[in-house]
């Protein structure tokens, strides 16, 4: 009769197995980063809403006092400003300065949380904003 | 021996043999098993299972349905076989009595804190690890002909490592005989109010270090993914560490025998820290890079460079890439190993701060070999 426990762990090790085998594909280690929770590589998408999207990059680093880092939408990085972290709900808020189409200067304003903290598919999700438009943006960290 | 090294000595082995009863291998048991829910059973044994990182004992349970098999968690082969049990103490078919307390997600595990077998009433796989006897004198430190301290065995003595540490997580403030803020054997707090004391986090690392005790050190890499111990986490665990001396190189290795059975290089040859300070994705730096100096007869360790993929003290407490360490190591006999560490992290604290804790030295034994597996501490 097959236990409980090696139920429990063929489970287990399915998961793994298949956890191990979507990294591998995905190229992403299946490890915690375990120091400052903005710090590191944030691929996903950014649009009007969660349908629609395009790819977005952001890099953060954490000196020990600031929060600094670029956004890059495909075009060029853009550097990150006022960028700042409320450890109660793991609220993140950071602003960036581009210009649209035309030239002008436009001000994104991105808000979100962080998710799944201790686990190696953290998250950050959120709302951005500019003068014109605004739209929800969903990052994975690398 | 006087009256007052004599009451000393008492004090100190009073406070080993405290957290020495304490002392487990693995997982901090709380992260998996619920102690608010006590379990009493009395079953068939039906399988042994002697492996690595926890032995298990299943038991048939009758229950209204029919039978349950359940499977009692216990410690792990090492400390059982130490403690002078074997495989072969329990046989299938053996009727038991099991006291424990049942797993978080309700299935039908438990751990084992007595089993008794029904038959005569003995109890089997109980723990009985406890630090060596102490000498009846203090024994002097041995030291090499230049008059240095040996931190491992002396030439032509006996063999031996060090283990039984005073305190096994850090907190500022912790001495060899005072644990500054109640937590246990894994470092999880008493009182999750007590956070604030045990360091002085910035706000963010506060919060995750809250959080890493809310969910009882679950996420711990070591037994997730057997990242190894590093900074002082090394001397924190149950199966010591030993120092072997490379006096020709000028290097001191630090050998774990717990985590995954790496070691760490203490160079002590005058160069200073070399290469990429931060360590790089080719290159991660779980022990930092250590360079070492004898100041008397303290060894001074200063170590940076360290990784952020691993928890550098048991109980969860965050660092950065800027983490830097100033530890001293200090024989102060035969049988009692000094460790002070100061961290340094501007990244996660808003200031230096210091700990310490003593070790034990165990004569005449091997170092015990741990092997981690992932995902199964």
């Amino acid at each position: 009769m097959e236990t409980v426990l090696r139920k429990t762990r063929r489970r287990a090790g399915t998961f793994v197995l298949a956890l191990s085998i979507a990294a591998s594909l995905a190229g992403v280690p299946v490890a915690a980063q375990e120091g400052h929770p903005l710090k590191g590589s944030w691929i996903g998408t950014w649009g009007p809403n969660r349908n629609q999207g395009n790819d977005l990059l952001v890099v953060l680093n954490w000196d020990g006092k600031n929060i600094t880092g670029t956004i890059n939408p495909g075009t060029d990085n853009i550097p990150v400003k006022n960028a700042t972290l409320q450890p109660e709900g793991w609220v993140v808020r950071f602003e960036a300065d581009a210009k649209d189409k035309a030239g002008k200067p436009i001000t994104y304003v991105l808000e979100g949380k962080l998710g799944n903290l201790p686990l190696p598919n953290r998250t950050l999700t959120g709302t951005w904003k500019n003068q014109e438009e605004s739209g929800v943006f969903k990052l994975a960290r690398q | 021996m006087t009256s007052g090294r004599a009451r000393l000595f008492g004090m100190t082995l009073t406070a080993v043999l405290m957290v020495a009863a304490r002392l487990a291998a693995h997982h901090e048991i709380l992260a998996k098993f619920d102690d608010h829910k006590p379990v009493a059973l009395n079953g068939i044994v039906t399988l042994v299972d002697w492996r690595n990182p926890h032995v298990h004992v299943f038991v048939n349970v009758p229950a209204a349905a029919g039978v349950v098999n359940w499977a009692i968690e216990l410690e792990g082969p090492i400390d059982l076989q130490r403690s002078g049990w074997s495989r072969d103490s329990l046989r299938p078919g053996d009727r038991i009595h099991v006291e424990g307390i049942a797993a978080r997600n309700g299935s039908h595990q438990a751990w084992g804190n007595s089993v008794v077998l029904r038959a005569t009433g003995k109890s089997v796989y109980a723990m009985t690890l406890a630090p060596p006897a102490p000498p009846l004198e203090q024994r002097p430190t041995p030291r090499w002909p230049d008059r240095q301290p040996h931190l491992g065995a002396s030439q032509g003595g006996s063999q031996g490592y060090w283990a039984f540490p005073s305190v096994t997580a850090l907190a500022e403030g912790n001495s060899a005989g005072k644990i500054a803020v109640p937590m246990d054997t894994w470092g999880l707090l008493r009182n999750i109010a007590d956070a604030p004391k045990v360091a002085p986090m910035q706000p963010w690392a506060l919060q995750l270090y809250r959080e890493r005790q809310k969910r009882f050190l679950r996420d711990d890499p070591m037994y997730l993914n057997c990242k190894p111990p590093g900074g002082p986490r090394q001397f924190q665990l149950a199966y010591g560490v030993q120092f072997v001396e490379d006096r020709d190189r000028r290097r001191i290795f630090v050998l774990m025998g717990s985590g995954n059975n790496n070691y760490r290089i203490i160079n002590t040859d005058g160069r200073g820290h070399a290469g990429q300070v931060g360590g790089d994705d080719d290159n991660p730096l779980y022990y930092g890079r250590a360079v070492g100096k004898w100041e008397g007869d303290t060894l001074v360790v200063d170590t940076r460079g360290f990784n952020e993929d691993f928890w550098f003290t048991n109980g969860g407490l965050p660092h950065t890439d800027q983490l830097r360490l100033l530890e001293r190591f200090t024989r102060t006999d035969f049988d009692t190993l000094k460790y002070d560490v100061t961290v340094e992290d501007a990244g996660a604290y808003t200031r230096p701060w210091s700990s310490s804790s003593t070790l034990r030295w165990v004569a005449g034994e091997e170092m015990p070999r741990h092997l981690c597996q992932d995902n199964r501490s």
